[in-house]
């Protein structure tokens, strides 16, 4: 008996691990980005297909979190941000709270966050099923994809290489997006294309 | 709370204060802690958050010059809420402390209990709820001036989170009283010994980490550790990226333990990143589930492609399919093929017999076959259940089976001869009686295939006979059954088509030619089960083995020519031949009490000029000096290994090979049973014999797995010497 219900359990474990695989399958750098589709925060709608030939920064946030926010009132991420849409890059914040859940805001809000905090991002995704966020398997805010314009996944990971949720930390940090998207443009291989992404869990539905 | 609460706790802790002298000591602290409280301490001991109580204590009231103290960060944490371990998982930051000491004092890292695995939708943290203690292990200097106050002060910075996350920092302080040396100290929080109970341990038998990109394994357990009780397993990576954090950890039993299986991170384990981290196992008792905590640091041991063919990549159908390949092939074997020769002559013989007849043969055969096979399968359960290592042609390791076997073998080939006859079906008492005894006799010809099988291996055989030892009885069951299955196949074939029977030369003399040649392949099996036998036990078993033929050959003539003489006669010459047989079975059973598994293998290796026998620390301080080793595991009863070293190691050119290129030549011996040879098979997913291995020079080079069957250029090229 217990052979047989070791097998039924190493069957449906296995079952489980396609089916958690296939829902959230994580993307590989190098490889093509997920196609999507979002609702942005003024109401339209974008489609990563039509942004080929670009650039593409995807940054998964959410305005109450302390790690956001120490990369939002430093004047980090729109710093970077400003930059980035200046040399013609698309910066797309993703928000993937669900309703009632922390940083889940509707398109005016989140509008008006941006306005107060010098926020410059091309466009902000409301992605409030999550369905973005785990097809790119985003699970920190900040985390942050950057897809090349030939629509290859080149980078996923942290903002930078220290994980804490102090200012001061920031100009003692390795800005990996800054160098991936220096190496991007300069055409050469981004030499830390996955990193460790830190700060708050998104707070997906389930 | 400035007053040092520290005297105050040990005063509860230990109310009978046990002499007049600790009473004396007590009273001189407390005076000493009254004059300096005022100035000495600023920092309390505890502080508050919102979701978090933490408190700064230590293993001990006071400290001496050259103490080794625990201080412990105690946090308690509201219902919901968590902090995170050193590796936080999906996101996360793990609590750290700053320590500020006293001038000299040195403070370790922080060591950290077992965490919670907490999962949220997509998202997977290793954390603590409600309460946890983090302990340091800190020195106090030589030159603490007992009678003086040694200050503790710390930040800890932590981040709480819920739904929503808080980083928060918090000062925490404790100025202990220094004492001289062999003073009282008292006996600290009850807190720290409370943590160090749930630190993780040394595991108490070796891990060892298989990765082949798209799983990550890890291979550990011994005897004691029985799957039977193992409610969960569960490995939590040290390191970030090491592993998926979140995917299902699987686990089965092997042959030597338990294998868990973990599906690799971002930044998987190589040569040089090691799997660091902690195993939990819950094991399920009689006063309920208990937790046991181990230490993981191992490097992967490399997986050579040669590697996953022959075991972990197969699934139950794969496995199925290539035993009922390798039964199949089996049957062309030097050791099954005299065997089924003979069964398909006797099928001849009797082909003027009625379709249904020569069907019910091939059944009994198959039939033969079968059971033979499950009570192989059987054994190999029973034996893998009281955790006995095991191997293909197992059976072969214990001189009693060689002895019996070689008896068989030298039996058959007499039968072969003519000198005796087997079975009632060439007498002629009638049709149905021939039948009968065919039947028989077929049945027992399945159950000698299957004997003879065993020392053989076939090609795709290996694979699905690994990948079945390691598995539950069923799936085991199975591939055993599977295996039997080809094995009986072209005999059923045989027997069941007609017309595949007229294409069989016509019965003739030829046959009776055949049959008596026929013998001479089961004599040198009998003569090489006795070398084999010798190997195993020295000249022991020898006279036991010969005597046993002698009186055989003695009871088949004494039966021979009383055949055609009075009834008087041949019960006489029945009798002595009974007795005569039973004379070397007796002395069987005799030494079969003594004579378990491996006695006596220590004769079976000597130290040749070119080969030293193997022995897992020999091998491993040589992969330390970065020497190149060529590995090769063997067995006497194991023909290819034999033919092996004959054709392709042991000759001059491959040994000259071996010199120059310095090599060292290790050459273990699987013939009786040796666990540490049967784990080593194990390290690179086999169960049996031959298994030849060679690790190029260089502390980390990745051994190479050679084929099964060799030839010198094969070696030659694979170490590079050609």
């Amino acid at each position: 008996m217990r052979a047989i219900q070791h097998l039924l359990r190493n069957t449906l474990l296995l079952f489980l691990t396609l089916t958690a695989s296939l829902a959230f399958a994580e993307p590989d750098i190098d490889k093509p980005a997920p196609a999507f589709r979002g609702k942005t925060a003024d109401g339209k709608s974008i489609d990563l297909a039509s942004l080929k030939g670009k650039t593409v920064v995807l940054e998964w946030t959410n305005h109450e979190c302390p790690f956001v926010r120490k990369h939002y009132e430093s004047g980090n991420i729109p710093q970077i941000q400003k930059q980035a849409t200046k040399d013609g890059i698309v910066w797309l914040q993703v928000i993937s709270s669900a309703p009632g859940k922390e940083g889940f805001v509707d398109g005016a809000t989140a509008a008006k966050l941006n306005s107060e905090r010098g926020s410059a991002p091309t466009a902000t995704i409301l992605d409030s099923d999550g369905s973005i966020g785990k097809l790119y398997g985003a699970k920190t805010s900040p985390h942050l994809f950057i897809i090349d314009a030939s629509g290859l996944l080149v980078y996923k990971g942290g903002i930078d290489s220290i994980p804490s949720a102090d200012k001061d930390d920031i100009a003692k940090a390795e800005n990996y997006v800054k160098s991936a998207l220096n190496e991007l443009s300069a055409g050469k291989k981004i030499s830390k294309a996955s990193t460790k992404a830190y700060g708050c869990a998104v707070k997906y539905a389930s | 709370m400035t007053k040092p609460r520290a005297i105050k706790g040990r005063g509860a802790a230990n109310p009978h204060a046990r002499s007049l002298l600790n009473g004396a000591k007590e009273l001189l602290w407390t005076s000493i802690l009254l004059v300096s409280s005022e100035s000495a301490q600023a920092l309390p001991d505890t502080a508050s958050t919102d979701q978090v109580q933490a408190r700064l204590i230590a293993s001990i009231d006071a400290v001496y010059p050259g103490a080794k103290l625990q201080l412990g960060v105690n946090q308690r944490i509201i219902p919901n809420w968590h902090t995170y371990w050193k590796n936080p998982g999906d996101s996360g930051l793990p609590t750290t402390i700053q320590w500020r000491l006293p001038g000299g004092a040195t403070a370790g890292e922080i060591a950290w209990p077992v965490p919670s695995r907490i999962t949220s939708g997509p998202i997977t943290n290793y954390a603590y709820s409600n309460e946890v203690t983090l302990l340091t292990s800190v020195t106090v200097p030589n030159t603490a001036t007992p009678g003086s106050f040694f200050p503790i002060e710390a930040t800890v910075k932590w981040l709480v989170c819920e739904q929503s996350c808080i980083p928060q920092t918090v000062e925490l302080g404790l100025n202990l009283p220094i004492v001289s040396d062999g003073q009282t100290v008292g006996t600290g929080n009850p807190l720290i010994a409370k943590a160090q109970a749930s630190l993780p341990v040394d595991t108490p038998w070796p891990i060892t980490v298989r990765d082949n990109h798209n799983t990550t394994a890890l291979q550990f357990g011994g005897p004691d550790l029985s799957s039977s009780k193992i409610a969960e397993i569960s490995f939590f990576p040290d390191t970030w990226g090491r592993i998926n954090h979140g995917a299902p950890q699987t686990w089965r039993p092997t042959e030597n333990g338990i294998e868990l299986t973990l599906q690799p991170g971002e930044a998987p384990v190589t040569a040089k990143q090691a799997l660091t981290g902690v195993l939990t196992i819950m094991e399920d008792t009689d006063e309920g589930p208990i937790r046991h905590a181990f230490e993981v640091a191992a490097a992967p041991v490399s997986a050579h492609p040669a590697e996953k063919v022959d075991g972990e990549v197969l699934n139950l159908p794969s496995a199925i399919g290539l035993a009922l390949l390798g039964g199949l092939i089996l049957n062309l074997m030097p050791c099954v093929f005299p065997v089924l020769s003979l069964k398909a002559l006797h099928l001849l013989r009797q082909a003027g017999q009625s379709k249904s007849a020569a069907r019910l043969q091939g059944l009994a055969y198959a039939l033969g076959v079968l059971v033979s096979f499950a009570i192989l399968g059987g054994i190999l359960v029973i034996m893998k259940s009281t955790r006995s290592a095991l191997g293909w042609g197992f059976q072969f390791q214990s001189p009693v089976f060689v002895l019996l076997a070689a008896n068989l073998m030298f039996v058959m080939g007499l039968s072969l001869s003519g000198i005796i006859k087997l079975g009632g079906s060439y007498t002629g008492i009638g049709n149905d009686l021939a039948t009968r005894g065919g039947m028989i006799g077929s049945f027992f010809t399945g159950v000698l295939a299957s004997v003879v099988a065993a020392p053989c291996t076939a090609p795709f055989m290996a694979a699905a006979v690994t990948y079945a030892l390691a598995q539950p009885p069923i799936p085991l069951l199975s591939v055993l059954l599977a295996l039997g299955s080809g094995l009986a196949l072209p005999f059923l074939a045989l027997s069941f088509c007609p017309a595949m029977q007229r294409r069989l030369p016509k019965p003739g003399v030829w046959m009776d030619t055949l049959k008596q040649a026929l013998a001479f392949p089961m004599y040198a099996t009998a003569a090489w089960l006795t070398w084999v036998l010798a190997e195993q036990t020295g000249s022991t078993y020898l006279p036991l083995l010969l005597g046993g033929m002698l009186a055989l050959a003695f009871a088949a003539w004494l039966m021979q020519i009383t055949r055609t003489s009075s009834l008087a006669y041949r019960r006489i010459a029945t009798t002595l031949a009974a007795l005569t047989i039973s004379t070397p079975i007796a002395g069987v059973f005799l030494v079969a009490d003594n004579a378990g598994f491996g006695s006596g293998q220590a004769q079976s290796i000597e130290k040749a000029a070119n080969w030293e026998p193997f022995d897992p620390d020999r091998l491993k301080s040589l992969r330390e000096k970065g020497q190149p080793v060529f590995l090769n595991l063997t067995a006497d009863w194991c023909i290819s290994c034999l033919v092996n070293e004959r054709v392709a190691l042991h000759v001059d050119s491959v040994q000259d090979a071996f010199r120059k290129s310095g090599l060292v030549y290790l050459k273990g011996d699987w013939t009786s049973h040796d666990p540490l040879i049967t784990e080593k098979l194990a390290d690179f997913g086999r169960s049996g014999v031959p298994l030849y291995v060679h690790y190029p020079a260089g502390k980390n080079s990745a051994p190479i797995v050679l084929p099964q069957i060799l030839t010198p250029q094969t070696v030659l090229s694979a170490i590079g010497a050609e």
